[in-house]
């Protein structure tokens, strides 16, 4: 019950091809979800230009809301009442593969020296962030009497990325489905809780665009949501924030390598035979390709208008994963999956935020973000 | 029992780099044009 209720609530991106023969069959398949995708996204947009147009010719002074959250709520509004039809499901489901493309793409509105000094203090951060982490929520894991490799899960999800790492850490160190479930449930109904009270805290705490980027990559476990918090708070603080997040993606291999040989010299897990092709069959190739475009971005291979054109690709990229956040977000279903891992990933959300705030605070003194 | 094919090897991340740069080569090389945002 409990993996079938995640499973239908999140439902994960088509990884490969079944066959060559129904590929296109398949590819079919996808267009009206993404259309969806399109369409919740758009009307995001349009209802925050209204909003500003309305207020201009009115004379009124209205809050200037993001599309990225009004895309949320009606995605929201739509799985928690009517629900997504099947039809639309698999394509909609493409929200974390347009999300990847648009990091890739957003490597263009980087030069590569602003990679390496921010990207520098980020790692830093973020190596601070997983030890406090990952030791914090095992013995909050304990304290609560979850199983040890929920425990595993839920330290790699709330520390590292989220439902990636989460996927990428159950099949290495062989942990239940169930249990996997639970914590892919906990990180995502904490996430998006964390896209309202983040931009909250922020504008109540006058965060600059930099910290609260930072500190939203640093604290928010999903990547989606990460990217999603950061863009409800300022375009700047969404670069920034994909930026760290990308950061703390790029460690996954290592820390998933670690709990793999842990489980294993338990014998509870297959031995790791080759710590290389492990590594790199479970790092994120997008942050590769996001270096790889802001290289060139910084070597002159694009003019200034080809660069605003590929920042309008990543954008419009990450509209569709804004629209497929809230269209997969079941409350009910999430809220079904037990109380105990929720409140052990709660009280360690907490804490991780309250700490990568004080991380974030002593970085801006000390770099001056 | 068929072999799966070499496109069932490529992950998600592989398939986004790939699209992304597609679509960088094309804007760079005047073959895209993007709505603006």
């Amino acid at each position: 019950m409990a993996s079938s209720a995640v499973r239908t609530s999140v439902p994960v991106a088509p990884q490969t091809a079944p066959s060559e023969t129904n590929a296109p069959a398949r590819a079919a398949g996808l267009i009206p979800g993404i259309l969806l995708l399109a369409v919740v996204g758009y009307a995001g947009k349009f209802i925050e230009h209204f909003i500003a147009t309305y207020g201009k010719t009115h004379h009124l002074v209205l809050p200037n809301i993001e599309y990225v959250l009004w895309a949320i709520l009606i995605g929201l509004a739509i799985s928690n009442t009517i629900g997504v039809p099947a039809i639309f499901r698999s394509g909609v489901a493409t929200y974390e593969f347009w999300l990847k493309a648009g990091i890739v793409l957003l490597g263009a509105r980087f030069l590569l020296g602003d990679v390496r000094r921010l990207g520098g203090v980020s790692l830093i951060l973020i190596a601070i962030e997983l030890a406090l982490a990952l030791t914090f929520m095992t013995y909050l894991g304990r304290a609560f009497k979850l199983k040890p490799k929920l425990v595993t899960l839920l330290a790699v999800g709330s520390s590292i990325c989220g439902v990636s790492a989460i996927i990428a850490a159950q099949g290495a160190i062989d942990a239940d489905e169930e249990d996997s479930s639970y914590a892919i449930a906990a990180i995502l109904l904490l996430g998006a809780i964390s896209l309202f009270l983040f931009p909250l805290v922020g504008h109540v705490l006058h965060l600059s665009d930099h910290a609260y980027g930072l500190w939203t990559g640093l604290a928010v476990d999903n990547t989606a949501e990460a990217t999603a918090a950061g863009a409800l708070y300022s375009d700047a603080a969404g670069k920034i924030a994909v930026l760290a997040k990308t950061c703390r993606n790029a460690t996954i291999g290592f820390i998933v390598l670690g709990y793999a040989i842990y489980w294993g010299s338990k014998g509870q897990a297959e031995q790791v035979k080759n710590k290389g092709a492990f590594l790199w069959k479970k790092f994120p190739k997008f942050v590769l390709g996001f270096l790889l475009i802001s290289l060139l971005a910084t070597v002159g291979f694009f003019t200034k208008p080809q660069l605003a054109a590929v920042g309008n690709l990543s954008r419009w990229a990450f509209l569709l994963t804004f629209a497929g956040v809230g269209l997969r977000t079941n409350l009910r279903e999430l809220s079904k999956q037990g109380a105990r891992p929720f409140i052990v990933g709660a009280v360690g959300e907490i804490v991780i935020a309250v700490i990568t705030l004080g991380l974030v605070f002593g970085a801006d003194h000390l770099f001056h973000l | 029992m068929s072999q799966p094919s070499p496109l069932h090897r490529v992950s998600l991340d592989t398939w986004a780099v790939l699209l992304a740069f597609a679509a960088v080569l094309l804007v760079r090389f005047g073959l895209l044009k993007t709505i603006p945002w």
